[in-house]
């Protein structure tokens, strides 16, 4: 999913005031405890109803957290929505610390020798919260009703679209999925259109949960959702807080705390941490100096946070000019001093990016480490593109999302590197957020940066093919070369795992030298602050479930 | 008087119409699109033509519009784009509520700071005093607030950890001390001027020379009559601040984590909330005219010179 | 009529010397006029380039070479507030002038003259574009209408080759100036009106229109005069809160557009409790010289009204 990039950099900068438009950019919350934590789950099936006495009774983790837009599983497609619907939630399969997929609801699986039929065993333990029995019609009739056009679900088509039948739902030809059979009571069988290695991991996301007919029947069924997840909702005030308790008879074991309190307010929140009222917060710059001082009190609690899997970039659309003579953008990318800005300028909060793919996700190469600073590769670039004489380029607008903040610092540096470098003069537009996405989408920006992306899954489809293949509508830089597509077509169906990473390495190493976007940074809160008496909380790339696994001590 | 009232009422559904039919047409005509922004740069044009028109914003704009004047006037006001299937009456009045309090408790500070000193000060006319308390309050009415309110939480909050940094817990309860003093010392200003003019006008009069005269006790007549004389501005700035709640104190609420209506409806706005953005804006106007109209029939009732034809 | 002139003028004199005399007005003109002349002439007085970044100096407190320090990039803070001031000047004084002065004050006259049919019309617009809470009218505004300007702005620039028209920040102050203007005129309006109402009932201007003097002629000799010390006093009150709107706009991001720099990003920039702990120049620069460009035109807006309106001395 995409994040506004505007609002990272702003709450890196100013971790403090970042809540504000947070939704406005449909991104990453402003909590950057992208992690979460894992439960073991096979070596938990055991009944676990015993295990209570582990639980710290009236514990509670406190976090900042901002509004979710629904917590409808299969409306949502934020993850700030996400972060919470994995807690409330489950479906077939989940993800853990370590990313890998791992059972949840299904126990079991198998996958035909074709790669087209998943045949999945649900376990016979799981139980809504209210204590009713799940069995694969509930999934039947969660599949049919997030596929239905009256459920509006944004990703149906994204995360479903491979099950043979869904196409028809959506389009309301049907309200049945023939793809999807009923084998027994705790036996589901789906069929995809071809063998995409991917598809379980798709199976991760909410809009493949199970929900409960009898409670989404109701009326706002959101604001007390009969899940199935680690934690039960308890309160929710909009804007306000919302409050998660401990779903003591969970089919995995269950959470240690007897509380998750999400304040939705927002508010200074290095403040509120130092002032006890949070338990973790990220670390904005204007703190990273006195926190990182081994003198301070705070520097026992600093825990140091993977990179997310994202990435921020200057997309151009190469279908106008000057973007359009891959010369010219190689110019651009070679004229950036990527280290002198995350050094320097965002004081190590980033690590710059030469490739697509991030450190430490399904396929990274670190072989590929793309177009490096060269002033003078730079200059040679763009003496041999058509656009060598800079007083015949055409007007230069760089578009950057603003609503609220700067249009982020190192955009401002890079312009002047490039002025400097090749003396080209480039226009900051900074468009507001709405305007912004109808143009993207529209591909009527230039090039344009301040947007970064975020994996939904980890695998490399979800970076590279979305964002790059030519008939994707989520390709929004008119980027269109054959070689790339046809290694991002096969490595969709491939079954061997080193091929298929070969295939997509291949092709993101065409991508990188093309330049159809010049990889920025790898972002994240570098530095996460935790609370002593806050455990097991752990630091992942990704939104996954995290809370059942804390503990909390005093 | 009674004509006058009643055409001022008259008046006012053709006023939100017309508020509400400039807000809708900018809405509608100016850039941006909710399903998109629902969506992300997930962008897929045939499932937003999807949401479209399941949320029947594929329908011409005058049939749009006449369908929400229609419900609107029933006083329902939809259901939110951004919260899907939430109403947006249900979302925006606890947020009122929140902001009212909060303007409320400010109001409170300014006017008991406020109408004392400018009382004080309209007798020390002509001394140093009164142009220095006046400057004083001049000072802490131009800091921007962006700058006093870090500063108030560091004070209050880092230094000597009196209060909570943010938060919200209703009128008693400590976390509302910063954004209200932030708001409400401001404010001092404006209450301290009024104070000090009325009281001025009071004090040249020659019933309170006769009435010194005649052995009065000096503080009762003119307290008696400043305080007569001070409410019809008064009473103006407590109804437009009661109506100017709306949008203005989201900095403050943005900063402090207040869950009030201003960030909200400046957060509306940024995700192209239609229903959410009409309903303010409708709220406002109406609030604003009827604190106008409250205005101008205190103004006649309280000084008879005053008359409506 | 001459007399009446000179009457005006010579109460005009009376005002200014009254004013001169109190210490604080003084000071203030002084301060504004500091502040806005170096704002004006930002090109010549600030030492660096707004957009110079030095990355051997970045977040240097104050120093010889950097008065008000360097921010994250190097830049240096004293020059980019010069620039910023500039934005506030050329936006406060475009609204002030298009909003108050001419739209205001105009329709104000007109309405108070004419009366009748224009007066409703008038004033029923007034009251509808009075009743949207401003705040949000302004970000609508700012919002939808930007990217509009722009093209329009960008479509000059290529069909006539005019160069550096978008550099100038010239749409931001349009976009903005219209957004404040949309409901700044009203104000000032309503007040011409009621001055208009008031003096219309002297003798002076029958006996102006007798002698069949033209309406231009009796509503800017005779009446503009009068209502001009009220409406100085409050162009001048309004400025200070023009001023702080134009940094809840810039606040918001919907105000003058990176790299140039502005005063309200600056101030969100460093607006939170850790800059002001451990970069406390990045706030007190920028804050400093918008404490005072409010404070001096409310000081000075008081010290108007009791200069001018010598009913409140």
């Amino acid at each position: 999913m995409w994040i506004c990039k505007n609002k990272l950099l702003f709450k890196v900068i100013f971790s403090s005031l970042l809540l504000i438009f947070l939704i406005s950019c449909s991104s990453d919350s402003g909590e950057k405890n992208v992690d979460q934590f894992t439960n073991t789950s096979e070596k938990v099936l055991s009944e676990k109803k015993n295990n209570n006495n582990i639980v710290s009774a009236g514990k509670q983790l406190n976090v900042l957290y901002s509004d979710p837009p629904t917590l409808d599983p299969h409306r949502a497609q934020d993850s700030t929505s996400a972060g919470i619907i994995l807690e409330i939630y489950s479906g077939l399969v989940s993800l853990d610390t370590n990313l890998q997929i791992i059972p949840d609801i299904a126990e079991s699986w198998a996958i035909s020798n074709d790669g087209m039929k998943y045949t999945f065993k649900l376990r016979d333990n799981a139980k809504f919260h209210n204590g009713k029995k799940i069995t694969s019609a509930d999934f039947v009739w969660s599949f049919n009703r997030a596929a239905n056009p009256a459920t509006t679900s944004i990703t149906a088509e994204d995360y479903l679209g491979d099950i043979v039948g869904v196409q028809d739902v959506i389009d309301g030809k049907t309200d049945k999925i023939s793809g999807i059979k009923l084998i027994d009571e705790l036996t589901l069988e789906i069929n995809i259109d071809s063998p995409k290695a991917y598809f379980l991991a798709k199976l991760t996301y909410p809009v493949s949960f199970v929900l409960d007919s009898e409670n989404v029947k109701n009326k706002n069924w959101t604001d007390s959702p009969n899940g199935s997840g680690p934690f039960m909702l308890d309160e929710y005030l909009i804007g306000e807080k919302l409050l998660l308790k401990r779903n003591p008879d969970w089919y995995r074991e269950p959470a240690k705390i007897e509380y998750v309190s999400m304040n939705l307010a927002g508010g200074q929140a290095m403040a509120m941490y130092e002032n006890g009222e949070i338990d973790l917060t990220g670390v904005g710059m204007a703190d990273l100096e006195r926190v990182l001082d081994p003198s301070s009190d705070l520097n026992k609690d600093v825990v140091i946070a993977p990179l997310s899997f994202s990435q921020y970039y200057i997309g151009f659309n190469v279908q106008k000019p000057p973007f359009d003579d891959k010369y010219f953008r190689q110019a651009l990318a070679h004229a950036i001093n990527k280290e002198l800005i995350a050094n320097e300028v965002l004081s190590g909060m980033v690590k710059p990016a030469y490739g697509i793919l991030p450190p430490g996700f399904p396929g990274y190469d670190k072989t590929i480490d793309g177009l490096k600073f060269n002033e003078q590769l730079a200059k040679d670039m763009l003496a041999k593109s058509k656009y060598s004489n800079i007083n015949d380029l055409p007007r230069l607008i760089l578009s950057v999302p603003g609503t609220g903040g700067s249009a982020g610092l190192d955009i401002e540096v890079i312009i002047e590197m490039w002025k400097q470098t090749l003396g080209i003069e480039v226009e900051i537009q900074q468009v507001e957020w709405a305007t912004f996405l109808q143009m993207l989408n529209r591909q009527e920006l230039q090039f344009f940066s301040g947007l970064g992306w975020i994996a939904d899954y980890p695998d490399p489809e979800n970076f590279l093919d979305i964002n790059f293949h030519s008939t994707k509508s989520t390709n929004h830089n008119g980027y269109k070369n054959e070689e790339v597509d046809k290694l991002l077509e096969s490595a969709r169906i491939e079954q061997d795992l080193n091929n298929r990473m070969q295939m997509y390495n291949n092709a993101e190493r065409i991508i990188v030298d093309e330049a159809p976007w010049i990889p920025l940074w790898f972002p994240g809160d570098r530095y996460v602050l935790i609370n002593q008496r806050v455990k097991n909380y752990k630091l992942t790339p990704m939104s996954v479930p995290k809370y059942s696994l804390v503990e909390i001590v005093d | 008087m009674w004509k006058y009232i009643v055409g001022r009422l008259v008046w006012i559904p053709f006023l939100l119409i017309a508020v509400a039919f400039i807000t809708f047409i900018l809405g509608r005509f100016g850039p941006g699109d909710p399903v998109e922004v629902m969506m992300g740069t997930k962008y897929n044009p045939v499932v937003a033509e999807r949401i479209r028109s399941e949320m029947g914003l594929d329908k011409p704009v005058m049939v749009q519009f006449y369908k929400y004047i229609q419900s609107a006037s029933k006083g329902d006001f939809g259901e939110s784009f951004r919260f899907r299937g939430r109403s947006v009456s249900s979302l925006i009045a606890p947020k009122m509520i929140v902001s009212a309090k909060l303007s409320l408790v400010a109001l409170l500070i300014s006017i008991s700071i406020g109408l004392p000193l400018g009382f004080y000060i309209a007798h020390k006319q002509g001394t140093w005093i009164d142009p220095l308390i006046v400057s004083f309050s001049v000072f802490f009415m131009s800091i921007p607030i962006m700058i006093t309110i870090p500063f108030l939480l560091w004070i209050g909050c880092l230094k000597t950890n009196l209060v909570p940094c943010s938060g919200w817990g209703g009128i008693f309860d400590s976390r509302i001390i910063i954004p209200a003093l932030a708001m409400g010392i401001p404010g001092v200003a404006g209450m301290l001027r009024i104070m000090r003019a009325t009281t001025l006008d009071v004090l040249g009069q020659d019933y309170i020379r006769t009435a010194q005269s005649k052995g009065l006790h000096y503080f009762t007549v003119s307290t008696r009559h400043v305080f007569r004389n001070s409410i019809i501005p008064i009473v103006t700035i407590l109804a437009f601040s009661l109506a100017g709640l709306l949008g203005g104190a989201f900095i403050t609420e943005t900063i402090m984590g207040i869950p009030g209506i201003g960030r909200f409806s400046v957060e509306s706005i940024f995700n192209r909330d239609y229903p959410v953005i009409m309903a303010i804006t409708l709220i406002g106007a109406t609030a604003f005219v009827i604190a106008n109209l409250m205005a101008d029939i205190s103004y006649s009732i309280i000084d008879p010179r005053i008359r409506y034809k | 009529m001459n007399k009446n002139i000179t009457q005006s003028k010579g109460h005009f004199m009376t005002a200014l010397s009254r004013l001169f005399r109190k210490k604080i007005a003084v000071v203030c003109i002084a301060i504004l006029i500091i502040i806005y002349f170096s704002g004006i002439f930002a090109f010549l007085i600030a030492p660096y380039e707004y957009t110079a970044q030095d990355y051997s100096n970045i977040k240097k407190p104050p120093s010889i070479e950097h008065w008000m320090g360097t921010d994250r990039a190097g830049r240096d803070v004293f020059s980019r507030v010069l620039w910023g001031v500039q934005n506030t000047v050329i936006i406060t004084f475009v609204a002030i002038l298009t909003g108050s002065i001419f739209i205001g004050v105009g329709l104000g006259l007109i309405s108070g003259y004419r009366g009748g049919r224009v007066d409703s019309l008038i004033m029923r617009i007034g009251e509808i574009s009075s009743s949207f809470p401003d705040i949000l009218l302004v970000i609508i505004l700012a919002a939808t209408l930007r990217p509009r300007i722009l093209g329009f702005i960008r479509y000059l620039e290529d069909a006539y080759n005019i160069n550096g028209l978008v550099k100038t920040g010239i749409v931001d102050y349009l976009v903005i100036s219209l957004a404040l203007v949309s409901f700044g005129w009203i104000g000032t309006a309503r007040l011409m009106r009621a001055q208009v109402l008031s003096i219309k009932q002297n003798q002076y201007i029958d006996s102006a229109k007798s002698i069949g003097a033209s309406t231009s002629r009796i509503l800017f000799l005779h009446l503009m005069p009068n209502a001009i010390s009220p409406l100085v006093v409050s162009i001048t009150m309004g400025m200070g809160a023009l001023v702080g709107t134009e940094i809840i706009l810039s606040w918001l991001g919907l105000g003058v557009q990176p790299p140039r720099p502005s005063l309200g990003r600056m101030l969100l920039e460093g607006g939170s409790i850790s800059v002001l702990r451990e970069e406390p120049w990045l706030l007190i620069g920028p804050g400093i010289v918008v404490f005072l460009l409010i404070i001096c035109w409310n000081l000075l807006g008081d010290s108007l009204s009791d200069v001018l309106n010598p009913r409140t001395r």
